[in-house]
Parts: structure tokens; sequence; C-alpha cells
């Protein structure tokens, strides 16, 4: 890198405007970080204080965005929505992922295209993929809509009440993405050294142990990394339930980004938006802090 | 190859604005698709100006049009239905067509309800389109298999109910009534009518007072509380958002729905072994009411096309327009001089639709998509909690504090 | 050896049910994509069969061909997922590449503190500045063009591609660079000549991302996007599914979905390695 820098510093026009190239190499970045983050992300600071119509001139308000907030129990019940479908989703995204991760963590033949298979969703895109899930369930012409009322689990439309509507689109959530985080405990789960492994056997453990003792602990940073990006992309979640609910039954599948649309491009009032999306930022910020905590590696071995 | 750049950059420059010259933008709902298809076609083929059409999802489309009058990049002509043409004139995104429009030879004629809608502080800001009125359709062939006079459509409540509850004895997946329990705007269109008639309203004339706490509004959503769980309706209506708010009719299943002029060109093109009837929605006790619907036509400011668009405009509304491509294609003309007789020659079942339009009510507000038409705002609210939920008590409590809120708010 | 039997008997059945099982998986797997595909082939009116029916009675590619009459043709909603794919992946390429470059090999004032300022937006989700995005765009008058959905697209890759490369530059030794320049070259050459394909990995998984990414895009399409004809896959295909009704075109809806899915599938496909070698960079970090 010394190199570099006299060879240039000598050499170029540059080092008479002792601007660093490698400045010059950021700037782009940096560029595009300022103009379409950084002062959209103080704008949206500055728009909280403000009733903003879509169409016509802002007007100074205050925090009454904020007092209203508070006072909107649409906005509260969807908040605890998002946080009961993020609860909700999370388990059965890690345990399919850490078994197809065990079960493709094999020396077999094929175990290639199984993993391809398994990630194939991943690549599809959420809202093509709700497109997909919601003609499946559609009660006319849906083939799950189609086996599930056979067997008897369900009597009406897949999507016509709040709980089995919830239940449709996590089963659609979990095709869609086990196959990324299978991936990631999966590059976790190798670089456990099978010495481990071989000792643990000699000492007669079982299946079960194995897993408590030995493979979960040392993948506790990858689950801790899987689990922030799945927590933080539930509580973000959109595309689903705009295409497949459409916020129904009654309002009761609305998540908090699905309201911001709302108030901005709905109701078109986008002081109001730029407040929840305030708040949003601010409890996602909060969890992934908190998570970072709670999962902390400990000293270990 | 660099030397190619410029001529090639012009010739571009040129097509394009070339092209620009000929073409307006216009945008209309999924709804009217099928009239409008046809009407851009005759228009084009006139030569000069092209009509560019573009379809747009009803759902999507207050938002789409408004984001694109915000972003800068409005279609030249929109028509837009009516109870949102309030809104949009106020917030100052139409151009005013009040002198062009008061120039037409005929504009006394024009719908009422639509220019009523249209006009905002004595300005007009668009004209009508394309014209709904909402009637109870109902299936003849089980009207009379269930011991009923096709000729004697339910004139009241206890009447509904006693059809509904006949036809759904005959079994077999036959129910009395549908609807579409989760489309906000099905039921303006069709339940509210039966408020009105009653003698209530939900809102006041000038839009600005919530007035939902009454007895006609609590008699109509019991009535459809008590067939829902008496099981005159399918199940499946409760989650219905729209997409089978005709097909629900349609199946042959059921013996009466709220549906519009429209269900009369679709049935008798698409689903002819279905004998049906049509007649005003009932009150209470008697009297009847619609509410006038349809699309109003207006000019989008921002729009660089003005004058071509208005040219377009005017020809919608000619006489042999009207009758050649709204009336053919099964839309109610807006101009009440033709409407009557354009439709006699057609089928004497419009003419029961055009006399609910020249009486039809139309809700003005300013706050219309929030209160009535959004999916997750208070009137689908209080219906679902009426009908499926909690009761109607609670949902007209609910409902009147919302409205007031929202008609409160800025 | 009766131990030695019993092991290989027992391991013979484990295997066979791990297969088993692996299969039945993979199956419930391209389970939703086989139906969608299958429905892609049958008649308009066999595909909107209520109760659907599993088999197409006849094959047809009419769905298809429809699609090439719909709206403005399916050949433009294509051509405008794919421009707006292909100046993502560009721009995503060229700023990252850059600016791992600068970071790994170069130092400047504030250097750190630019590299985390990059990469907190990665703690900050684009669903959060929507609103105000929406004004930017205008001001700059690139509301509803397909380079103003490109643009935001690249800033929300931007920082985990610039950590991408930015790791990738770090893991060349600086050997190379010295070599090189005694040969005389500059740092634009360095980069260029030297470096540059020795991070190629790198840079086909960031244009990788990239691309998936942006083909995929749904909520900014949904509203930086007003014109019709502007309209990208997720968008087409979602005014598609509004039918109105009761007249959707189910047929024609799963013919959209396979061509929307078919690009990255094959991407996937082809550069699988470089997919996962991303994930494997992430858990490091």
């Amino acid at each position: 890198m010394q190199t570099i820098e006299r060879e240039l510093v000598a050499g170029t026009r540059w080092s008479r405007r002792r601007v660093s190239p490698g400045f010059l190499y950021v700037l782009p970045s940096l560029l595009f970080v300022v103009v379409f983050f950084l002062i959209p992300l103080a704008m949206v600071i500055w728009m909280s204080l403000h009733d903003w119509p879509l169409l016509g001139e802002p007007a100074y308000t205050g925090l009454d965005n904020y007092a209203a907030l508070l006072g909107d129990s649409t906005f509260w019940d969807g908040l605890w929505f998002t946080t009961k479908y993020t609860i909700l989703v999370t388990p059965p995204i890690f345990i399919c992922a850490y078994i197809l991760a065990h079960l493709v963590n094999s020396k077999m033949r094929w175990v290639g295209l199984f993993r391809t298979i398994y990630f194939l969703p991943v690549v599809i895109g959420l809202g093509t993929s709700s497109l997909l899930w919601v003609w499946l369930f559609n009660d006319q012409v849906g083939f799950f809509s189609f086996i599930l009322s056979h067997l008897g689990v369900i009597k009406e439309p897949v999507l016509t009440t709040p709980n089995t509507s919830l239940a449709g689109v996590i089963v659609m959530v979990v095709w869609k993405t086990v196959g990324f985080t299978m991936v990631l405990l999966l590059v976790g789960m190798q670089a456990i050294p099978t010495e481990l492994y071989e000792a643990a056997k000699i000492d007669g453990a079982t299946w079960w142990p194995i897993q408590f003792f030995i493979t979960i602990p040392l993948l506790r940073r990858t689950i801790a990394l899987a689990l922030i990006i799945s927590v933080v992309g539930s509580f973000l979640a959109f595309d689903q339930f705009f295409i497949m609910t459409g916020g129904g039954p009654n309002n009761s599948t609305v998540t908090v980004v699905y309201w911001i649309y709302r108030a901005s491009f709905t109701y078109f009032k986008l002081g109001y938006g730029s407040a929840l999306s305030l708040l949003l930022m601010v409890i996602l910020t909060a969890i992934s802090v908190l998570q970072l905590v709670v999962l902390r590696e400990p000293e270990t071995y | 190859m660099k030397k190619y750049i410029v001529p090639v950059l012009f010739a571009i420059v040129a097509g394009v604005s070339a092209r620009a010259e000929d073409i307006i933008t216009f945008w209309v709902r999924d709804s009217d698709q099928a009239i409008v298809d046809p009407l851009v076609k005759a228009y084009n083929a006139r030569g000069g100006t092209n009509v560019k059409l573009s379809v747009i999802p009803a759902m999507q489309f207050v938002t789409k049009f408004a984001t694109s009058i915000a972003g800068g990049s409005p279609p030249d002509v929109v028509a837009i239905d009516l109870i949102y043409v309030p809104a949009f004139s106020k917030a100052g995104q139409m151009t005013d067509l009040t002198v062009q429009a008061k120039a037409l030879p005929f504009f006394d004629k024009l719908s009422p309800s639509h220019i009523r809608l249209a006009a905002y502080e004595g300005k007009l800001y668009a004209v009508p389109f394309s014209a709904e009125a909402s009637v109870l359709v109902y299936n003849t062939d089980l009207f009379t298999k269930a011991g009923l006079d096709s000729k004697h459509p339910p004139a009241n409540f206890a009447e509904i109910e006693q059809d509904a509850q006949k036809i759904t004895s005959l079994g077999a997946d036959t129910k009395g009534f549908y609807f579409s329990g989760s489309c906000a705007g099905c039921n303006v269109f069709t339940m509210l009518p039966l408020v009105w008639a009653s003698g209530g309203d939900i809102l006041s004339e000038d839009g600005k007072t919530a007035t939902v706490d009454n007895n006609a509004v609590r008699s109509t959503l019991s009535l459809y509380r008590k067939m829902w769980e008496a099981g005159y309706i399918p199940q499946a209506a409760q989650g219905d958002n729209g997409t089978n708010f005709f097909t629900g009719f349609a199946t042959g299943k059921v013996g009466m729905a709220g549906l519009g002029a429209f269900a009369i060109g679709l049935l008798k093109e698409k689903y002819p072994n279905i004998h049906f009837d049509v007649a005003p929605l009932p009150g209470q006790n008697g009297g009847s009411a619609s509410f006038a619907g349809g699309d109003s036509i207006g000019i989008p400011k921002g729009s660089k096309k003005v004058k071509e668009a208005w040219e377009f405009i005017q020809w919608c509304l000619q006489d042999d327009t009207q009758v050649n491509e709204f009336a053919k294609h099964g839309s109610i003309p807006v101009r009440t001089d033709i409407a009557e007789s354009a439709y006699a020659k057609l089928d004497p079942r419009y003419v029961v639709v055009a006399k609910a339009m020249a009486t039809g009510k139309t809700p003005y507000s300013t706050k219309y998509n929030e209160l009535l038409n959004d999916p997750n705002g208070p009137w689908l609210g209080m219906v679902q909690t009426a009908v499926f939920g909690k009761g109607v008590d609670e949902a007209v409590k609910e409902a009147q504090e919302k409205f007031t809120k929202i008609l409160g708010a800025k | 050896m009766v131990r030695v039997a019993r092991k290989s008997g027992g391991k013979v059945y484990k295997i066979a049910a791990l297969y088993g099982v692996c299969c039945g998986i993979a199956f419930l797997f391209v389970l939703p994509l086989f139906w969608s595909f299958i429905t892609s082939l049958k008649k308009p009116a066999d595909a909107n069969a209520s109760p659907p029916n599993l088999l197409p009675s006849t094959l047809t590619l009419e769905n298809y061909t429809r699609l090439l009459h719909y709206g403005d043709g399916i050949f433009n909603y294509f051509g405008n997922s794919l421009v707006v794919a292909m100046l993502t992946v560009i721009g995503v390429v060229f700023l990252s590449t850059l600016a791992g470059y600068g970071f790994s090999r170069f130092s400047f004032p504030g250097k750190n503190v630019l590299f985390v300022m990059i990469l907190i937006t990665l703690m900050i989700p684009f669903q959060s500045i929507l609103t105000p995005l929406f004004l930017v765009l205008r001001t700059l008058s690139l509301q509803n063009t397909l380079v103003g959905l490109s643009l935001v697209n690249t800033t929300f890759q931007l920082p985990f591609s610039v950590f991408m490369m930015r790791n990738s530059f770090e893991s060349v030794p600086r050997d190379l660079d010295n070599a090189a320049a005694i040969d005389g070259c500059d740092s634009k050459a360095l980069l260029t000549r030297v470096l540059l394909p020795i991070v190629l990995p790198g840079v086909i998984t960031v244009g990788l991302f990239a691309f998936v990414a942006s083909w995929n895009e749904f909520l900014a399409a949904l509203i930086f996007l007003t014109d019709a004809d502007k309209y990208t896959l997720p968008i087409m295909l979602l005014n598609a599914q509004s039918g109105y009704l009761g007249t959707v075109d189910w047929g024609l809806m799963q013919a959209g979905i396979f061509i929307s899915v078919l690009p990255c599938a094959i991407l996937f496909l082809l550069l699988q390695r470089y997919y996962i070698s991303a994930l494997i960079a992430g858990s490091i970090k």
C-alpha cells in the first residue's frame, strides 16, 4: 500500500490537490449513499414533524403525528400482528432449516442436487412467490385448497379467516426462505471439526445429546446471524400480506410496513407515514441490539 | 462508432417527439375495460390524435393516479370513479372544465349525480363518462322452483328474508342471497341503497358529519346478519374481496344479489343459461333506492394536451358515441335525454336500471376513499363486524367513532 | 465378522431412509413450481377449471402466446425488468468494486468512519425511507422511470456489495501490488489489470445478488413506477391477478410466473457456488 501511495504522490496531479485517490474510488458509492439514503433519512425526521399531503403543501405541526400515532389503534394492532407473525414464523424456519442442513451435510451422492432444490425457492422473489401461493390457496382453482378441503382440514377458503390466512402465509414464507437459513447453518456445520463428533460417539452419545451439546453451541454465531437476518426480514414483511391477504380479513393481517405504505400512498399522508417509518427504525434497531446482546457468544472452548 | 451517436440520438428524439404530438394517455379502471377497449379503438380509427389506453386494477387506481400526479407524470385524460372527484378537485389536481362543459348543448341533460360530484366550490372539474346504478338481480328459475312469483321480486326486507329462506330450502348448495363480504365498494354500491330506501344515511348531505348511528343502518345490517346466521348466504361470501362480486350470482345457485347494469350484459353474453330479472333495491318497508355510480372523466393538472384531451371527452359525450359505443356495450349513457330511448330497444331490463340511476344517490365526500372504499376502512369494518362478528350495535358504535375521527381530521 | 455384517446392514437402511426423506422433501419443495408450470401449459378454460384438474387434457402454449398481447406484451415487461436489473448490476459492480478497492488499498482520513457509514444502511431497510425517497426521486425527475428504480436498487445493494468487494481485495496479498508497482503500474492499472481478474469471483457474486434482488423487487417498483408500460414483471403479474368480476386468467398468470422465475433460476443453477460463497463470507463477519 505504501508503495502505491508514494508512487501516486510522486507521479500524479492529485498530490497537488492532496485528495487521496482512495477517497476518489470510494466517492461514487458515498454519493449514492448520501443522496438515496442519508438525505432521505434526515427527511424522514423532518417530514414526520409536518402534515405533508401527497398532493398539496406541507404544514409544520410539530409532534402532532406522534400524538396521533399513540392513539392509532390500527397501527398498534399492526405492530402486535407483526410481532406475532415474526414469533410464529421464525421457529418453523429454523427447525426446518436445521433439519435440512443436517440432511445435506452428508457425503452421499446427489446431496448437491438436494441442496439446490431446497435453495431454489429463495431466488424466486417474495412477490412472485406470493402470487404463486395465492393461486395455490385459491378456493376455486387452487391445488392446495383442493387437497386440504378433501382431507377435511379446512372448511372455508384458506385466505379468508385470520388464523388460516396467517398459517397459509407462514407456510409460503417457510417454503421460500428455509433454503437460505439452511445454507447459513450448513456452512457453520461444516466448520465444526469432525473429531468432536468422533469423540462424542466413542463416549456413547446418541443423536440428540450430540446436537444439544456440540452442534448447536458451536453454531451459536451462525444461528445468531441467521436469526437477526430472519427476524428483521419478518418484521419488514409486506409483499406477502399485500398480495395474499390484502391486509384482511378485516385488517387482521396488516403489518407495520403495510401500514406505512397505506398511510403514505393510500391516505396520502406523507408526514404521518414518516413518523411511522421513524418508529419502525427505532424498533428494528432495538430488536437487533437486543438480539446481539442476548446471543453474544460466551468465551468457550 | 462515435460519429453515429448524434444522428441516431437526433432520430430518436425526433421520432419520440413526433409520436408524442399524436398521443394522449388515458387511464381507466379495469371495471370499465369492456366498454373502453372498443371505445378507444373507434376513436383511434378516426385518425388524428391517438389515445393510448392504460387499464389499472380498481383497487390500486387511486394510489397509482395520485402518485403519478405527485410524481409529475399524470395521464392526459383520466376516467375516475365519480366518488373520488371531490377529493381530487379539492386537492387542486384536476383542470377546471366549467367553461367547456357548460358550452355543451346537452349540458343540462348530463347525469345529475355525476355533475354534483364533479363540482367543487362552484367550479366543474369533470364530466360524466360512464354510468352505473345498483339494482337487485334475481334468478327467475330459482324463484319459480321455490314457489315464488318471478314477477314479484321482494319489495321490502321481510320479503327479502322470506324469499332467501325459500330458495335456500331448495337445498343442494342453493342459497338465497349473495354479497361480497370483504369488498368495501361492492357494499357501498348494493347495501347502502337499502339504508337509503329505509330512510337513513351514513353521511350528512354535505358529507361533513357521520350519521351512522340510525335505525335504517341498524335494520339493514340486521337483515344481512340474520341471513348470514341462517345460512342463506354461501360461506365463501365472507372472504370475497370483490373478485366474485359478479360470479357469486353467476354460479346459478344464488337467488338474489345486488349488482349493476354491467351484470345484465355480462349475464346475457356469458351465462345465457341463467334466467334473471332486475328490480330496484328495496327499503325496510318498501320504497327503493339506488347508488348512482360510474366514472367521471377529467383532465389532470399537469397534462400538456388539454385541448386534445377535451376533444376526446367531447367525442365520448356525443349522441352517436353514446348510443353506438356505450349503450351497445351495456353501459348506461350518461345523458338522461338518450338513456331510456337507447335502452328501450336493447332490453327492457335496462330501463329499470336507467330509471334507478335517474333517481339514484351518490355520497359526496372528500374523504370517500378512506371512509367508504378502503378495504381497511370503517365502512367495511362495520359491515364485517355487524354481519360476521361481534354484532350490529358494536359495529355501529365503532363505525360512528371512526367515521367522525376521519371526518374531523384535515 | 458378525459385528461388521450387522453394521453394514444397518447402514444400508440408514442410507436408504436418508435418501427417501430427502427425496420426499425435495418433491414437496418442487411441487408448487411444478403445478404452476403444468397449469401454464393447459388450455385457458382448463386452467380456470374448478375444482382443478391435475393434468392438462391437452398441452398447449396458448398461455404463453397470449402473454404477448397482455397489456403492452410480455416482452415489454420482461424488457423493463431486464433493464432495471442490468442497470442495477452495472451500477453495483462498478461502484462497489471501486469502493472495495479504495477501502482496501488506500488510507485516507475518515476511512473507517465512511466504511461504517456505508454499512449502516444494512441496518436500516429501505422500507422505512420510502416516503422521502419518493420525494427525492421526484426532485431529480426520476420518479416513474426505470433509471430511478435502478438507482434505488443499487443504493440498497451497496453495503453488502462494498463489504464483499473489500473482503475480496483484502484477501489478495499485497506482494502483488508491490510487484506490479515495480513494473510501473499506477493505481488504475493495478486495479484493472492485476487485481480485477483475481477478485472476479467476488464481482460475479456481487453482480448475481444485485441481479436477483433487483429482478424480484416488488415494493419499490410498486411505488416508483406509475406508468403501466413501465411496469416490471412482478407488478404486471400483480395486475393480472386482480382480475375483475372473477375473470382472473389463471393459465396466463402461471405462464407469467414461469417467465418471471426462469432467469433467476437459470442464473442460480449456473452460478450456485458464487451464491454460497457470499453466504460464507457473510457468516465470517
